[in-house]
């Protein structure tokens, strides 16, 4: 029943959990407003439990609560997948929360042991948006825990087990960077330290020897420890006769250890191991600048992570649910509303109305009946189904995109691309090599007793340690300030990439084009009455279908209407809905469920974003809401088309992109009904003519043409969206910014290459005494470490300088 | 002179000892959120019990 007592309707009130506005009734408990009753009951159950703090630490803290189902956590296997530790009854289990977002979420969530006693104590951590849980297992299942969280507001996300692993293995990773980090400058320090007597020219005597062989001993670990990384992979791109920056750089780290130790033992010298480990520590820290990671997103998501998790399955007659991964051939399923088909089937009982847009991009709905066959990824819409599975999960037509070569190969980016430091690096050591042999060879013939010292002091100073640390650096910052603007770029690779692109390729549906934020047409044959118009309200406002929100939402705004009793109302899935008032039946649905004339459509082929009226015998006419698109993508097409080539790939059929072609040059730059595997040849085809091509899409059918461009930039509404594997990650609403954001990129770079030519300028200096056979150990000392902070501060200033720039055009933006 | 110094290098392994054992036990893994628990207010809870 609805409520008739609605007085609030204009006048904007906020509900006291999730800050919302309060769209229709409002709900008032302890002189509170709330939008819906789950908002209430949160706070009911949070005062009950005297966790009213919660309300205090951040003003509207919550989120609306979610009735999702959990249950299906009880079936063993995600038991086994999400439990890390069991002991004495006590569990621990995990549990990803992406909608934690402040101080508020933390009191609540760590206090959760006080609304639930069998939870024993929980521990949130919040970079992460992990909550870990302890928990006794005969008191409570995994399943209620969950639903418990998410009645709360904040619903589980269930990793799939690969990307579990994924993460594992990047937290080891990070842990064990940061040991050889902290151990380089360890040994750094001391060895600095060490070698002080020699810095001041103090006669040491015995102690001189011993602080030698302390050095050496802090070297090595420094060079074979923390330094490792550099051997192993120098001798993996050495087998693949690939010269990278890294072999000089590990060049001039071993020869001038080398020199030290043979230096401490022949008593002739007391080496560079200071100015060696140093250098390492320095190197060390850009590689640990450079990995900042964003643990609550992930850019590795394949298909699975789309499809549901469990499944109902009919065995033996009786429904039951079971992991995805028992799917096989021959097995019946139920589908219900909104479900999503997991691999290629047939149906067997029902009606469909199929939504394949976020597959093929196609935004047109497909009816099915009983017999027809049905692809995995499509959305099902209408009454409860029944279908047979004809082909294994990774076999039907839509994971099929996934055996492509360019998903199957990790190094597809990476290896086959040649970046600037690789670039500059490959001529670097061979200019850097022939210099050395020259220098000794000239000094063999003319001074034999110094030829060793100065091949050494070459191949030491030489180092182009300056690209190693500039990089990381100026990139890592690069990432750190997209991040700022919600744009979350995968790693500094992908950054750099971005610098070099040429063409820009734009998916439309979702990505161009949205849904939301459109104001809808009204076509109708005569005016409705006010007490029509508050009854078509009073029913789409019931409706959980999209199209009906937008519609109350749209009466909402633009009619003044009200909540009215309707003698019956009824939901026909697939259909639309249906209800009697004033002795009259109301429709509001699809052209086939109200009847009308299928010749008007012929004018509006999107047929499925309008919604038809009809009350009583007559048929009033229908609302229609267009795929408009996103606010501000004129301007930025244009913006593109100065710099780069731009194209428009689509799933749908050219007559839905309207007005959009106009800002592609001509009709070779847009395609359309494009199939997944379409749009991967596309972009396949421009690069096979050298083009360095971007790729801007949402959905599934976009997850090719991603993985194949050189940067795939995937566009989500919120960044918990599902998002396909991709190497960043945009946030819709910015998506009008990425000119600014090419023009940080290449902005980066070219502060890379700068300091660059003035570490040629340093090595320059350094190598005219090296040359010459006499680089003492002291100005290789201040060299170094100069050339090196240099550097640093170079990349720091230069990026966080431009940082700020866009910071505060980033504010105009928005101002405006 | 001797002793000092080897003092001051055992002093300098102390420190990277406990350097390793902080990173071992976890103590880096989550740098937000003890800073964030601190400010949060225990009283009421107390009040209860």
């Amino acid at each position: 029943m609805v409520e008739l007592e609605n007085p609030l309707i204009d006048t904007q009130t906020t509900c006291f959990h999730c800050g919302e506005i309060c769209q229709d009734v409002v709900i008032k408990y302890e002189a509170k407003d709330f939008c819906c009753h789950g908002c209430e009951q949160v706070y009911q159950l949070l005062s009950d439990n005297s966790l009213g703090d919660y309300y205090t630490c951040d003003i509207n803290p919550g989120k609306a609560p979610s009735k999702q189902n959990f249950d299906f956590l009880n079936h063993p296997h995600f038991r086994d997948q999400l439990i890390s530790f069991s002991a004495k009854g006590i569990s621990k289990v995990h549990f990803h929360l992406p909608a934690i977002h402040c101080r508020s979420c933390l009191y609540l969530l760590e206090n959760l042991s006080r609304i639930e006693p069998s939870i024993v104590k929980s521990n949130l951590n919040f970079g992460k948006k992990e909550l870990t849980l302890w928990f006794t297992e005969d008191k409570i299942d995994l399943g209620s825990i969950a639903g418990l969280l998410a009645r709360l507001g904040y619903e589980p996300l269930i990793d799939s087990r690969e990307e579990q692993g994924q993460q594992k293995q990047r937290i080891s990773q990070q842990n064990q960077l940061f040991l050889k980090l902290g151990i380089a400058g360890f040994c750094a320090g001391n060895a600095m330290l060490f070698s002080f007597p020699e810095y001041l020219g103090i006669e040491a005597g015995n102690l001189k020897s011993l602080f030698g062989y302390i050095n050496i001993v802090l070297g090595s670990i420094a060079v074979f420890y923390s330094g490792s990384d550099y051997f192993s992979n120098v001798w993996s791109h050495l087998k693949i006769r690939k010269l990278t920056i890294e072999l000089p750089i590990l060049l001039g780290i071993l020869v001038g250890y080398l020199r030290s130790v043979y230096e401490v033992f022949s008593h002739t010298g007391a080496g560079y191991i200071d100015s060696v480990s140093g250098l390492l520590f320095f190197l060390l820290i850009g590689k640990w600048f450079q990995q900042k990671s964003f643990d609550f997103l992930s850019f590795e998501r394949n298909y699975k992570a789309y499809f549901p998790l469990v499944i109902s399955k009919f065995i033996q007659g009786k429904e039951q649910t079971c992991p995805l991964e028992e799917i096989e051939v021959g097995d019946h399923l139920i589908i219900r509303n909104q479900e999503i088909i997991p691999a290629d089937a047939i149906l067997c009982r029902g009606t469909s109305q199929m939504d394949y847009s976020f597959v093929t991009g196609e935004s047109e709905y497909i009816s099915l009946e009983p017999g027809n066959s049905m692809y995995a990824g499509g959305r099902h819409q209408g009454e409860l189904i029944e279908i047979e599975i004809k082909k294994a999960l990774n076999q039907s037509h839509l994971t099929q995109l996934w055996e492509q070569q360019a998903f199957k190969d990790p190094n597809h980016k990476t290896e086959n691309w040649e970046n600037f430091a690789n670039k500059v690096g490959m001529y670097f050591t061979i200019i850097l090599l022939n210099l050395a042999a020259v220098v000794g060879i000239y000094w063999f013939q003319h001074d034999p007793s110094k030829w060793q010292n100065a091949v050494v002091s070459v191949l030491v100073i030489a180092c182009p340690c300056a690209l190693a640390i500039s990089y990381p650096f100026a990139l890592g910052h690069g990432i750190r300030w997209m991040a700022k603007f919600n744009f979350f770029v995968k790693d500094i690779q992908a950054f750099e990439r971005m610098s070099q692109v040429d063409t820009i390729v734009f998916d439309k549906t979702g990505t161009l084009t949205l849904h939301q934020d459109t104001k809808p047409t009204l076509q109708l044959v005569r005016d409705l009455s006010q007490s029509e118009l508050n009854t078509i309200y009073t029913m789409v406002n019931q409706s959980t279908h999209p199209l009906s929100r937008q519609f109350a939402k749209y009466l909402r705004e633009d009619f003044e209407v009200k909540s009215v009793d309707i003698e019956s109302m009824q939901e026909i899935p697939g259909k639309g809905i249906e209800s009697k008032s004033h002795g009259k039946i109301f429709q509001i649905g699809h052209a086939r469920f109200t009847g009308h004339a299928l010749v008007q459509q012929q004018d509006f082929i999107r047929s499925e974003s309008q919604m038809f009226i009809r009350i009583g015998e007559e048929r009033i006419g229908f609302i229609e809401f267009p795929w408009q698109n996103r606010a501000g993508v004129e301007y930025m097409l244009h913006a593109l088309q100065a710099n780069y080539e731009v194209y428009l790939l689509s799933g749908d059929k050219k007559n839905h992109a309207g007005t959009l072609l106009d800002w592609f040059p001509n009709e070779n730059h847009y395609r359309f009904e494009c199939s997944p595997m379409d749009k991967m040849e596309f972009i396949q085809n421009l690069q096979k003519k050298g083009k360095q091509v971007a790729m801007v899409g949402d959905g599934l059918n976009d997850a090719g043409a991603l993985k194949q461009a050189q940067v795939g930039i995937a566009v989500s509404e919120d960044h918990l969206h599902f998002t396909p594997s991709c190497d960043a990650i945009l946030q819709g609403k910015q998506l009008v910014q990425l000119p600014t954001f090419f023009k940080f990129a290449k902005f980066g770079l070219r502060l890379i290459k700068m300091s660059f030519v003035l570490s040629v300028v340093y090595n320059l200096f350094g190598l005219s005494y090296a040359i010459q056979g006499n680089l003492s150990p002291l100005i290789a000392a201040i060299l170094m470490p100069v050339n090196s902070l240099s550097m640093l501060l170079i990349a720091n200033v230069g990026m966080n300088w431009r940082g700020n720039r866009l910071k505060s055009y980033f504010k105009q933006a928005k101002g405006d | 002179m001797y002793v000092m110094i080897g003092l001051s290098l055992l002093m300098a392994v102390g420190f990277l000892i406990a350097f390793v054992w902080s990173i071992r036990s976890g103590q880096q893994d989550d740098l937000i959120t003890p800073g964030m628990r601190i400010l949060l207010e225990e009283k009421e809870y107390k009040n209860n019990k």
